[in-house]
């Protein structure tokens, strides 16, 4: 996926607010990239845009070759997964019926798209809660249901905005790991934005700093740290260490 | 680890809220039972529990029975009419902004205007067919019911506006998968503020149009001083709005699980 010169403004009063300004990136097949910044830069808004929420004022998207304009088409949609901050389950519906409703929305009603549903729960470890109500699960359960719905649809890009973001501390720790685990087992694309620097760096191959609002890339990093020294023990490696010290001192100067 | 059974599937049985009142009603008529002999209040005021029970189980074969029932159907119909029209009326208006806009105040004027004062009218135009106060339990429930739907449909969380985006929802898809199903609870407070209004609106009418219903039998038996059916036509409406509220909370219940 290719992202050219995106720009987007609101209107505000009668004033127009610039919030994404010119971001152009790549985004290879199979990568984990991190979209980190600070609060309110404007990074969940750009990922909104790419994931068809909202369309850009300016700039193209190219998905596979084809420019796609400032927004991606409802057709379009089926090639992404979104996963939300909080969780954004139905509460209506039961984790299985929360799954489902990707599908019922896609028209997906063959056989081999309904088995995705219990093999998406498996994935995230909840396989025996597929009856149960998003109020009986703990806040760590929900958005795992939530990333297994935004996978059910067999999506080729999964876009995350601060999936770990309303968990606590440990859960957050936990589920940072699992993530990890899900995007070897899975194999997708994964665009996240979070605003936690350690956490960028345990799950992405590759980091775009954002500037405060309006969103600029400051600037990439390579993050090239062996998938399997990616665990509790990371903070001993030397390039998690050094990349961590330099994010945080650039972050110190906004 | 294996879940234990959804909660959503135990039956959420509470004695005491069955048990409770029950206490409360039998404390209540014992102790009518026994302060009104001994204060020596005039039945025609206020009569014993047990004689307005002997005087309506006497009278309800013949005298009280058809005015129950009159009362049961013009309810019933009203209610059954009024519930979907005024969901719809609130499905069609919260699709353009510019009519709830345009409405809602008229809306707020007639839930507020008192229907007493719009009987006449009717009756002026529909003449005073007894079936005509099924249209005054529609007109009295319609509005309650779709101010408060339309609140439901259009105070939808952004967030689930944007899943269904995210996923490329069309507009019907959208209303029918997020929209109306979030607005649930709002809908269940309008259907059951309608219970309330259509019993209000039920015997209001009675008492304008006459002739029939448990309001018409309160005025003939206050005038003929038969304080006991006036007593026992009052529980007996208050008894069907309660059992309609109460039929409308079990479904709610059963509906929205999520809000237990």
């Amino acid at each position: 996926m290719s992202i050219k010169e995106l720009s987007k403004s609101f209107p505000v009063k009668k004033e127009t607010l610039k919030v994404i300004n010119s971001i152009s990136m790549e985004i290879a097949s199979q990568e984990f990239v991190c979209i980190l910044g600070p609060s309110g830069c404007g990074k969940s808004t750009f990922l909104k845009i790419l994931g068809g929420i909202i369309p850009a004022t300016s700039g193209n998207l190219i998905l596979e070759g084809e420019d796609l304009g400032n927004q991606i088409p409802a057709q379009a949609l089926k090639k992404f997964g979104f996963v939300f901050q909080n969780d954004n389950l139905l509460p209506w519906r039961t984790a299985e019926k929360n799954l489902s409703l990707t599908l019922e929305v896609m028209k997906l009603k063959d056989e081999k798209s309904k088995a995705r549903i219990p093999e998406m729960m498996e994935i995230v470890g909840l396989q025996d809660y597929m009856d149960v109500f998003p109020h009986e699960l703990s806040g760590g359960m929900r958005q795992r249901v939530g990333i297994a719905r935004a996978l059910v649809h067999n999506p080729e890009i999964l876009l995350m905005d601060q999936p770990l973001g309303a968990l606590d501390a440990i859960t957050r720790k936990m589920l940072s790991y699992e993530l990890l685990s899900i995007w070897k087992k899975t194999q997708k694309t994964i665009v996240m934005v979070t605003n936690n620097v350690e956490e960028a760096l345990i799950l992405s191959n590759r980091i775009y700093l954002f500037s405060p609002l309006p969103a600029a890339i400051v600037k990439e990093f390579q993050v090239d740290i062996p998938f399997e020294e990616r665990n509790p023990e990371i903070v001993g490696n030397a390039s998690y260490r050094s990349l961590r010290d330099e994010i945080n001192a650039l972050v110190r100067t906004y | 680890m294996k879940p234990t059974l959804s909660k959503h599937k135990k039956k959420d049985f509470k004695p005491a809220a069955i048990i409770a009142p029950l206490v409360a009603l039998a404390l209540l008529y014992g102790a009518l039972e026994i302060i009104i002999p001994l204060s020596g209040i005039n039945r025609i005021v206020l009569p014993t529990p047990t004689a307005i029970i002997k005087v309506i189980a006497e009278a309800f074969a013949a005298d009280i029975w058809p005015h129950f029932i009159f009362n049961v159907k013009v309810i019933f119909f009203g209610f059954l009419i009024a519930v979907p029209f005024g969901m719809l009326l609130a499905a069609i208006c919260s699709q353009f902004n510019i009519i709830v806009k345009a409405v809602s105040p008229y809306v707020i004027l007639l839930v507020v205007t008192p229907m007493i004062t719009l009987i006449p009218l009717i009756q002026l135009w529909m003449g005073s067919d007894p079936d005509i106060r099924i249209l005054v339990v529609v007109i009295q429930c319609t509005p309650i019911i779709m101010l408060n739907t339309l609140t439901g449909f259009t105070t939808v969380e952004q967030s689930k506006l944007d899943l269904a985006r995210s996923m490329g929802a069309s507009k019907l898809q959208t209303f029918i998968k997020i929209i109306f199903p979030n607005a649930m609870p709002q809908v269940f407070t309008g259907i059951k503020l309608g219970c309330i209004f259509s019993t209000i609106g039920s015997v209001t009418a009675d008492f304008v149009f006459g002739m029939q219903g448990l309001g018409f039998k309160v005025q003939q038996a206050t005038k003929y001083v038969m304080t006991e059916v006036v007593y026992g036509s009052i529980i007996l409406i208050a008894l069907i709005g309660f059992i309609l509220y109460k039929i409308v909370a079990l479904i709610e219940r059963r509906i929205i699980v999520w809000k237990k």
